[in-house]
């Protein structure tokens, strides 16, 4: 058994307008990795080529093992995969595509799925084009874990559902990882889903993969420092400020290299610390991408 | 055996952190003695939805605080001495009358009025817990 | 290659078209009716109508299941299955042909048998089994067309230039000495000629499904 579930090893992918540069990605079985990016940044892209259905252009891919794109086949027999593009047979009913997935799927659990079915509160005789959005999300989400997958790969999984239904979901993903060889890899904007359960994060902007670390990590290397300038002070330069905000005396300074060391370096500089503030995971996803674009532009 | 515990989002402190302090407050009071079982690292990943390498933080940390053991693929007890070394709790509390302090100066508040204010918000915190537990009480 | 995936797949995509292929036996059981019992009129209306069921039937499954798939987004679903393009393009290829196959070979049988049955046409049979062939042609154009091009227009285009096609062979091998010859005679023959020209036929199907799949084969965005 690998270490690694997914592993992308330079990684690129050119089109016309847009293009994915050099992505290394590597993540560890019986984990939970979250895939944070905006709009257009390449977050589908990649989750595609990790399915196969899109080939690199350069770059090694392997997933469970398998080569891909060319093992894809085998891959995918353990995969569940559901993306927010993705659209289930209209015509036909949940029950319809269960009855579909049982045999092509070896353990692929009836009872479990007739259960989910119920706590998403889902009725398998409705045809899927009768379903609201969410109702859609879900009977994906419920095929995908009936087959009892050793990755599960998810594009958007709780977009667009309400908040008891995101409760539900987030509930049956955790309930996944209960076994140790399961893994899951979810892109998402909803980035307090993302920080409340994942073990591994990834930013991805603009086709490159700007970090990538253990959640905790993030949570403890990121930091806002509330500064008080004597008046005719000067904004102390520390090492790994990303961002410096605020007003003339009272500057606010973006750290992604916090340590307790800073605060005295501070107060030596002349600099009065008048707080630390953690950084949520969505502040720490938008100061990265700031300063990264500022950078490049600069 | 299902944990009780709770975690509050809109809490502003790290996750892991509020976990340590909850396992710790059940130690104090006595819900869980030395030698219990407590939930595996999965096991309290699946009840809180949280991720299983917050949950690892937290039980490593409590762990060197001596208030937990884990014991290799046998899961995680309670220490039989749980070291709920009161220093720690001293220190933090240092950490944060300074905050308050600070905060109150720059409002401009005097020390008598920062002191009243801290009792207020001791009353507000037994109020809760008595309100919990059916009672209304006020302590002056 | 997964049979037992192609199969499935198969099974689902005539599943979906269900509809239309049960419409279609009916209408071709209408026209072969026709053809056996209308008389002489019966004879060419019935096998116009059969040759028209079986040109809306070929157009009608071949863009649902196969454009289908892409209009209505479910093309990611279908290959998150277990499967990598051999199974999802024999499964198209495999699942339109198994279709028209039937009511294609009702149509020559049809024919045939009338033919033979009936001395005055008998000149006929070489014609009309090169024709039928060349139906087969371009049904099979259509086929590919549509899974390589997963566009709407071409795939009409496609339907559209085979039959214009077919009138044109048509006419062209009318007009060759091999055939034109024996054609308004009253003995069934078959010739050298035919030969070849029945073996380019075959060869044409096998050269346009082989492309088919090779395209396939070489796309690197399949969603």
């Amino acid at each position: 058994m690998s270490d690694f579930s997914v592993q992308f090893e330079g990684v690129s992918k050119r089109y016309t307008h847009f293009s994915l540069e050099n992505i290394h990605l590597e993540l560890p079985t019986g984990s939970i990795m979250g895939f944070i990016g905006a709009n257009g940044a390449g977050k589908s892209t990649t989750i595609r080529i990790l399915m196969g259905l899109v080939h690199q252009d350069t770059g090694t891919v392997r997933v469970l093992g398998h080569s891909m794109p060319g093992d894809q086949a085998a891959a995918k027999l353990d995969i569940g995969f559901v993306s927010e593009d993705m659209r289930l047979y209209g015509a036909a009913t949940l029950k319809w595509h269960m009855d579909f997935m049982r045999p092509i799927y070896p353990r692929w659990d009836q009872t479990y799925a007739e259960e989910l079915a119920r706590r998403f509160d889902l009725k398998p005789q409705q045809k899927i084009k009768g379903l609201s959005h969410g109702q859609r999300v879900k009977s994906a989400l419920l095929l995908a874990l009936a087959r009892r997958p050793r990755l599960l790969v998810l594009d958007e999984p709780t977009t667009g559902l309400d908040p008891v239904a995101r409760m539900e979901v987030l509930s049956e993903l955790m309930a996944v990882l209960a076994d140790e060889d399961r893994t899951i890899l979810f892109s998402s904007h909803n980035t307090l889903d993302v920080e409340q359960i994942s073990d591994q994060i990834t930013f991805i902007d603009r086709g490159r993969i700007i970090d990538s670390d253990d959640k905790e990590v993030f949570l403890d290397r990121w930091r806002r420092l509330r500064l008080v300038l004597p008046p005719d002070g000067v904004v102390p330069r520390l090492p790994g400020v990303v961002e410096v905000g605020g007003s003339g005396r009272l500057p606010v300074l973006t750290t992604n290299r916090f340590e307790p060391a800073m605060v005295s370096a501070c107060n030596d500089l002349g600099a009065t610390v008048q707080a630390v503030d953690t950084m949520t995971l969505e502040e720490i996803f938008v100061a990265n991408v700031h300063s990264r674009r500022e950078r490049l532009t600069a | 055996m299902h944990s009780d515990i709770v975690i509050s989002q809109s809490d502003g402190r790290p996750m892991y952190l509020q976990i340590m302090e909850q396992v710790k407050q059940r130690v104090a009071v006595g819900e869980w003695a030395p030698g219990d079982e407590i939930p595996s690292i999965r096991q309290l990943a699946m009840d809180l939805r949280v991720s299983v390498i917050t949950i690892k933080r937290a039980y490593l940390e409590l762990e060197r605080e001596g208030v937990i053991l884990t014991q290799q693929g046998k899961g995680s007890i309670i220490a039989p001495n749980p070291g709920l070394s009161p220093h720690v709790y001293h220190a933090e509390l240092s950490e944060r009358l300074d905050e308050v302090v600070r905060l109150g100066d720059l409002l401009g508040l005097s020390s008598d009025e920062i002191a009243r204010r801290t009792k207020e918000a001791a009353n507000r915190l037994n109020e809760a817990r008595l309100n919990e537990a059916g009672f209304t009480k006020e302590i002056v | 290659m997964n049979y037992s995936m192609v199969k499935s797949l198969i099974f689902k995509d005539w599943y979906f078209q269900r509809q239309a292929i049960l419409l279609s036996l009916a209408g071709g059981a209408l026209s072969l009716g026709i053809v056996v019992f209308g008389g002489q009129a019966g004879f060419t209306i019935g096998l116009i109508l059969l040759v028209t069921v079986m040109v809306m039937l070929s157009a009608m499954t071949v863009l649902g299941n196969t454009l289908g798939e892409r209009e209505n987004q479910t093309l990611a679903f279908a290959m998150s299955l277990p499967i990598s393009y051999l199974e999802y393009t024999t499964s198209k290829i495999l699942g339109n042909l198994l279709i028209f196959v039937p009511f294609w070979l009702a149509l020559v049988a049809g024919s045939l048998a009338l033919i033979v049955a009936t001395p005055v046409i008998h000149g006929f049979f070489a014609f009309t089994i090169i024709m039928a062939v060349e139906i087969l042609v371009s049904t099979c154009l259509m086929i590919a067309v549509a899974l390589v091009t997963e566009s709407k227009g071409w795939a009409i285009s496609a339907m559209v230039t085979g039959n214009v096609a077919l009138n044109v062979v048509g006419y062209l091998v009318a007009q060759i000495p091999g055939i034109k010859d024996g054609m308004f005679g009253t003995a069934i023959y078959w010739n050298p000629t035919a030969t070849i020209l029945l073996a380019i036929e075959f060869a044409l199907i096998l050269l346009l499904l082989g492309i088919a799949f090779f395209i396939q084969s070489r796309k690197k965005d399949f969603i």
